[in-house]
């Protein structure tokens, strides 16, 4: 059911997804002290070759609650020149005796051709604006968590579609449940040719925003515009950002959700954070996903490298 | 040598021929064609179920000498050109040193000559260090053997140095051969703008970063009025605006390659370098437009683009491996098996397109087996049936994106000035088993 590296969700079939979720819960379920011996003797090769807090640690975690032993393998990028890239790190993985490798690169592909060179399992923890597959898996995670019948839910994604990795993953994890998308950025950051078929697309954040059940933030990546897409994060927060000016046309009993890191006062404003947390702080469900991650991470690693 | 052929089909659109026919070979030339010469006193060789045409002519070659040995050499690209039933060549010019003097040219032909395969035709650079700023010495390439003038690779993005490039080359009568891609557009971007590559998150080159620059040279063009010829197009677009050049009376030609004819997008999957090309693949809408276009003649050349890289250069992630495939070697089976045995283009077009017409546009002896003609001759099997596998060829580098494909009509022998050059896929001076020709061949009873 499980193919042998993870680096996107459209190789996962929904029923690979299901199995992944209940596992999620299963482990959620658990007592915070207790461990596990799935990965036991395993050792996994964490190599970020991006900056990334969350995800790593989180990665981290979950290797250890499953017993394995975390190799930290952090190239020194900025020294590297291209071209040796490859060759160093396929020598240094293997000279490490790693069993499976989590990768985070900027280079989409990247590891996709590691993966040919040495046989181990590869997964992904963010591949350039390729994937994010385990983000999107503990969004459904903490969606379904909470309770929420996913089928004909109102899902909004607002932001950098263009260079957003969550989004390309999430394109495969709404629809097998039947959750209706509608993607909404400036057109610069929505060609009309990514768009994935059943999946709407809208320039005026206000037109949609009344429908959403779901409104799920993205950050505007500066770190990728090589080039002037936008004139100014203030133009952007006006016409894109959750501001109290939107207050009112956010549906009652929205659920807000972000993959982090969150720029206050860019995607959402402090005034809306604030107004959320003294009235329905069961709204902004930002922290709860960073929470559900580490389960939903076990899940991934034990059913990929554990034998399940 | 001199040598009979008889018992095949010629496809010779030029002189008119097009059925079974005997082909006389003396010394280095055609002496004749005829249904039937009667008795002569030569060689011969039964052709019985193959067919003859002339020797292919690829106008757009990269042979990466000098300077990058390591990928290609003259000598290793010619025996790919001849492996591939292509008798001449025109290399480009962004070679280290680039070919923008008459030394380099001088150099390459000298190279070429030594290697005795393939004719090579050195095509110039436009500008100096092909750097798009001052127009390089055409005059004295062109009297070292220049046949056109190119900055291949990079397009000239200032139009004013284009434009006096074209008045300049107006007096030398000779191709400016346009690269056309507007860099602002395609800036940094490693796949066509479409669903597959959007999806794959890698930066895009839209259809418009070479359509811009089409328009702009047509423009051109239309002032001037010189010779000029647009490589490797790969957009519906760029197809659209050659249709309204023709209405509006402007000359000019164009090619396409074979990858952009039968592949798009989707071959580069989950980050194939071996797919990775600029121009990029693209979709079947312009695939189809290409392949019509190549019909109809609106684009009359078809060239491979044979762009050499080391395989470790294209063992690497998607956005740092370098553009360009290789295509002398698997060309004709590839249209042969594509689009001739589909219904896409008849044997003649395929001739016109791949032989005649690059031919006529680079004003070498070339594209046609009428009496008096070069002995350059190409043999093709249409049955012979092949996998295409690079670890078998003769070019020094295998990135091809076809790997694997089962084709027909692989070429069975080359002859260039009335040599053979190759022989059932053995390359003189290449294959250790390459047969003495005198033995392999028929006397008359």
């Amino acid at each position: 059911m499980f193919p042998k590296s993870l680096f996107n969700l459209n190789q996962l079939t929904t029923a690979a997804i299901e199995e992944i979720l209940s596992r999620a819960a299963y482990y959620k379920k658990k007592r915070k002290k207790e461990s596990f011996s799935s990965l036991k003797g395993k050792n996994i090769v964490l190599t970020f070759w991006e900056p990334s807090t969350r995800t790593r640690v989180s990665f981290e975690m979950a290797i250890r609650k499953l017993g394995g032993n975390v190799i930290n393998y952090s190239p020194e990028i900025s020294s590297e020149k291209k071209g040796e890239n490859l060759k160093d790190t396929v020598n240094t993985l293997a000279a490490l005796g790693a069993d499976a490798v989590i990768f985070r690169h900027s280079s989409p592909g990247f590891f996709n051709l590691l993966s040919q060179l040495i046989d181990i399992p590869f997964i992904s923890g963010g591949e350039g604006c390729y994937q994010h597959p385990t983000q999107a898996l503990l969004d459904i995670f903490t969606l379904r968590d909470r309770g929420v019948e996913l089928s004909q839910l109102k899902v909004i994604i607002v932001g950098d579609i263009l260079h957003s990795r969550v989004a390309r993953s999430l394109f495969y994890a709404f629809p097998p449940f039947s959750a209706e998308l509608t993607l909404v950025a400036p057109p610069v950051l929505l060609p009309e040719e990514l768009v994935p078929r059943g999946v709407s697309r809208a320039y005026h954040l206000d037109e949609v925003l009344p429908e959403g059940d779901v409104v799920y933030l993205l950050r505007v990546q500066r770190e990728r515009q090589g080039k002037n897409l936008l004139p100014s994060l203030a133009e952007y927060s006006a016409l894109y950002g959750i501001n109290e000016k939107r207050l009112p046309l956010l549906k009652k009993g929205v659920l807000l959700m972000h993959p982090g890191p969150v720029n206050v006062g860019t995607e959402i404003s402090r005034g809306v954070l604030d107004y959320f947390e003294k009235n329905c702080p069961g709204s902004v469900l930002f922290q709860e996903q960073v929470r559900n991650g580490v389960f939903v991470r076990m899940a991934v690693l034990d059913l990929f490298l554990g034998g399940g | 040598m001199d040598l009979l052929l008889k018992g095949g089909v010629l496809h010779d659109p030029e002189n008119g021929w097009e059925g079974p026919a005997e082909v006389l070979i003396r010394g280095n030339k055609i002496e004749a064609v005829s249904l039937s010469l009667g008795p002569v006193d030569v060689p011969f060789w039964d052709l019985q179920g193959k067919i003859i045409l002339p020797g292919l002519v690829d106008m757009h070659v990269h042979l990466r000498e000098p300077g990058n040995e390591g990928k290609e050499t003259i000598a290793t690209g010619c025996a790919a050109a001849v492996a591939g039933g292509v008798t001449s060549i025109a290399c480009m010019p962004n070679t280290d040193p680039p070919a923008d003097n008459k030394e380099i040219i001088c150099y390459i032909k000298e190279r070429a000559k030594r290697a005795d395969l393939a004719k090579v035709y050195p095509i110039g650079a436009i500008t100096r260090g092909i750097k798009g700023k001052e127009i390089a010495p055409m005059w004295e390439m062109a009297q070292e053997g220049a046949k056109g003038f190119s900055d291949d690779g990079n397009p000239v993005s200032d139009s004013g140095v284009m434009l006096r490039a074209m008045q300049y080359a107006l007096n030398l009568g000779l191709p400016v051969i346009s690269h056309c891609e507007d860099l602002s557009l395609a800036a940094g971007g490693v796949v066509h703008a479409g669903n597959h590559g959007y999806r794959l998150g890698l930066p895009v080159i839209s259809p418009a970063s070479e359509a811009v620059m089409v328009a702009r040279d047509l423009l051109l063009q239309k002032e001037i009025k010189g010779k000029l010829h647009l490589a490797h197009l790969s957009a519906r677009e760029s197809v659209e605006l050659l249709r309204w050049a023709k209405g509006a009376g402007i000359s000019v030609s164009a090619e396409a390659t074979p990858h952009h004819l039968l592949l798009t997008e989707e071959a580069v999957g989950n980050f194939k370098t071996e797919a990775k090309m600029n121009p990029p693949l693209r979709t079947s809408a312009d695939r189809e437009a290409l392949q019509r276009a190549l019909k109809e003649g609106f684009i009359g050349v078809i060239a491979t683009d044979h762009a050499p890289h080391r395989l470790q250069e294209k063992e690497d992630d998607f956005l740092s491996a370098p553009f360009g495939v290789i295509g002398l070697e698997t060309a004709f089976p590839l249209l042969w098996t594509k689009m001739v045995e589909e219904g896409l283009l008849t044997v003649s077009e395929l001739v016109d397109r791949f032989s005649s017409a690059p031919a006529r546009l680079l004003d070498i002896p070339a594209g046609s087996l009428k009496p008096g003609a070069p002995a350059d001759i190409v043999v093709v099997d249409p049955q012979a049936e092949q996998v295409v596998s690079g670890e078998r060829f003769f070019s020094r580098s295998r990135n091809t994106p076809f790997e694997g494909w089962r084709l027909k009509g692989y070429p069975v022998m080359t002859m260039v000035d009335g040599d053979i050059k190759m022989w059932q896929g053995k390359v003189k001076g290449f294959s250790e088993d390459f047969p003495e020709i005198k033995s392999i061949l028929q006397t008359r009873r």
